[in-house]
């Protein structure tokens, strides 16, 4: 684990994240891990043990402290702000526990705001947008906006959104973490069928449960990775 | 990012807050409407001055002093030109007449048993009334007991219409002369073009005998009638080159010179020359106004920036989320800065008209032409539009800085 392999989506190296705030809050301290193309990961831990810093890391919504982090390749510590974002519009689709969908989009224009960044014309993105959508089920919800959609709708369009621009991972902080069981279960259908389709997955849970979906269950605590479960399935 | 797009969200970012958005644009609204409203009013009034001074007169060479300062504005009206400087300028290559003009304090006039008080009537020579000046009668005779008056004098100041051969008698403090109404004119020729708007009524005396004021002139070694302005009329083809001669026989020959108190410059002005320097002076005032009208500008730019900054605040998860999904810095600036400037555009766009309206309706209500002034116009949109870039760019700056990790987490 850790070292850099050409094949290998996404590589931490001894990545450490600390929060100054009077004194030094550590989120992580010295993580090594790396998802191979395709792979299905999931990242348990108990709350605070630093899951979603890790997962914001590897998305490069966050810097780390220390240690490096590549993505397809790509050093982010020497990415400039540009290229990070790019990379977080194009080869990495995320999805929130919150959802957090835009209020006062539809939710095609949910959908296709990424594809807005990442430069596609107009009728493109709507169209890419409609497909999307229906692939999830919600095919006669397009117009709607997130206030007037259920929880586990809500869910589906942001994973909707989070395959715009098909990126090659998938990043997943609690996904059914506000969703009703039967909700949870057809989500993480969703995202079987993604890995089945090749993309590579990041998802954090501290649901067992859900976790035992993935190939392989890394367990984090107090910022370090304490072992890494292979489930041979 | 696609222009189109950014538009759309800006202008639906806009909407969501309907009330708002209107609020801030009226600020906008009224500061550039001030700016227009005055600008327009200041310009029109302005060509409507010009315009009237240009119509009376190009050919005439106004003689006068002019205060130095503003402090000797009373000494400047003192009578300084000789008859011997009217003999002399006479002379002068290019000038077809000249007409002396002052002013006689008086108290009253009485027409057919009714009295009217007066400023005074003014005294001047009978080449002032020429065909073209005179509606009826004649000019007076030098030495006769013969007045001549303008409409307003005959037409409005009495119950009764005064008309060529009535009597009038006026009133000084210590004495009271009997004169007949010879003629009736609209305006006289010299007359200082500033003095033509809405038409004072005038009673025109000889100078000679009605007209006292006398000084000791040095060129003649007498005493003579002097008065504090001249008109000359020049020959029209000559009219700059008299300026220049008549200017230099002020300087170097004059009695005025002798007689002018310090402080008080002599000049000789053209019509051009009174409308250049009215127009100097009324675009100075209206910069002065519509710079008072820029402040309401400033307070509408102001507006704009605190309302995006609280919608900066609003949505600082939706620019989290817009992050996240591929948002760079720039895009996010971007947003913010089309909506602040489009709530300025909306502003001066609705403030253009507006400004342009009131502007309409002061040149109504003060009686003088519109004159549509474009530079201004255009401007105040330009304005409009820069207004909401600069108060937009704190805000948006503000909103690419924000970090999406905080931004996702904000509640
Ligand atoms: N912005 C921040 N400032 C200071 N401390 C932070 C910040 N973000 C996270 N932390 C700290 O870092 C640690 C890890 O946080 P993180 O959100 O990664 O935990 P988590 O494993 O996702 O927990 P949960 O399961 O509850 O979501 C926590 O102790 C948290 O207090
Ligand atoms: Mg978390």
């Amino acid at each position: 684990m850790g070292q850099a392999d050409a094949d290998d989506v996404v590589t931490l190296t001894d990545v450490r994240k600390t929060y100054d705030l009077g004194g030094t809050v550590q989120a992580l301290g010295g993580v090594s891990l790396s998802l191979p193309r395709g792979s299905y990961t999931a990242v348990m831990g108990p709350s605070g043990s630093g899951k979603s810093t890790l997962l914001n890391l590897v998305g490069g919504l966050d810097t780390p402290s220390e240690g490096r982090v590549t993505v397809g390749g790509r050093d982010l510590s020497t990415a400039t702000e540009a290229e990070r974002a790019a990379i977080r519009g194009s080869r990495v689709g995320f999805v929130f526990q919150t959802f957090n969908l835009m209020p006062r989009l539809t939710a095609v224009e949910n959908v296709a705001m990424p594809l807005v960044f990442d430069g596609w014309d107009r009728s493109r993105r709507r169209e890419r947008a409609r497909e999307l959508l229906s692939e999830v089920g919600l095919g006669n919800r397009l117009d709607h906006k997130p206030t007037e959609l259920s929880g586990g709708q809500r869910q589906r369009v942001a994973i909707a959104r989070a395959l715009a621009p098909d990126p090659e991972l998938i990043l997943a902080d609690e996904p059914t973490g506000n969703v009703d069981t039967e909700t949870g279960e057809r989500i993480m259908g969703l995202l079987g069928d993604l890995h089945a389709d090749g993309h590579t997955i990041l998802l954090v849970t501290h649901e067992r449960r859900i976790a035992e979906r993935a190939e392989r269950i890394v367990h984090v605590r107090d910022g370090v990775v304490e072992r890494t479960e292979e489930l041979i399935d | 990012m696609d222009p189109r797009e950014s538009f759309t969200i800006a202008a639906r970012s806009i909407r969501s807050h309907k009330l708002r958005s209107a609020l801030t644009v009226i600020g906008v609204v009224i500061g550039i409407a001030s700016v227009v409203a005055f600008a327009t009013f200041g310009a029109s009034v302005e060509s409507e001055i010009v315009g009237s001074i240009s119509d009376s007169g190009a050919n005439n060479v106004y003689v006068l002093g002019q205060p130095a300062d503003e402090e000797g504005f009373e000494q400047a009206l003192q009578p300084v030109f000789t008859e011997y400087d009217i003999a002399r300028l006479s002379e002068i290559p290019g000038v077809e007449a000249v007409i002396p003009r002052g002013s006689i304090p008086a108290n009253s006039v009485t027409h057919r048993g009714e009295t009217v008080s007066i400023q005074g009537a003014t005294a001047t020579t009978p080449a002032a009334v020429t065909n073209e000046t005179l509606v009826a009668g004649r000019s007076f005779r030098s030495g006769a007991d013969e007045t001549v008056l303008n409409r307003a004098a005959a037409e409005t100041t009495f119950e009764g219409n005064v008309t060529v051969g009535d009597e009038i008698t006026v009133r000084r403090t210590d004495e009271t002369w009997n004169l007949t109404v010879v003629g009736v004119v609209n305006g006289t020729a010299g007359e200082l073009p500033v003095g033509n708007f809405g038409p004072q009524p005038q009673f025109y005396v000889p100078a000679d005998p009605y007209y006292q004021a006398v000084v000791e002139s040095p060129g003649a070694n007498a005493r003579q009638r002097a008065y504090p302005q001249l008109t000359v009329v020049a020959v029209p083809a000559e009219t700059l080159a008299v300026t220049e001669r008549v200017e230099t026989y002020l300087r170097e020959e004059s009695d005025a010179r002798h007689l002018a108190p310090s402080g008080v410059d002599l000049v000789a002005r053209t019509s051009g020359d009174f409308a250049e320097q009215i127009s100097d002076v009324i675009q100075q005032i209206t910069r002065f106004v519509t710079g008072i009208a820029v402040i309401a500008l400033v307070v509408g730019a102001i507006g704009i920036a605190n309302i995006m900054l609280v919608s900066v605040t609003e949505r600082t998860r939706e620019i989290g989320i817009m992050k996240a999904v591929g948002a760079r810095n720039r895009d996010v600036m971007e947003l913010f800065l089309l909506e602040a400037t489009l709530l300025g555009a909306v502003g001066a766009v609705l403030g253009l008209p507006l400004g342009l309206a009131v502007g309409w309706a002061a040149t109504r209500y003060a009686e003088v032409g519109f004159a549509f002034a474009p530079y201004w116009s255009a401007l105040a949109v330009l304005v409009g539009v820069l207004v909401g870039v600069v108060a937009g760019l704190y805000p948006a700056w503000r909103a690419a800085r924000v970090d999406p990790i905080d931004a996702l987490r904000y509640e």
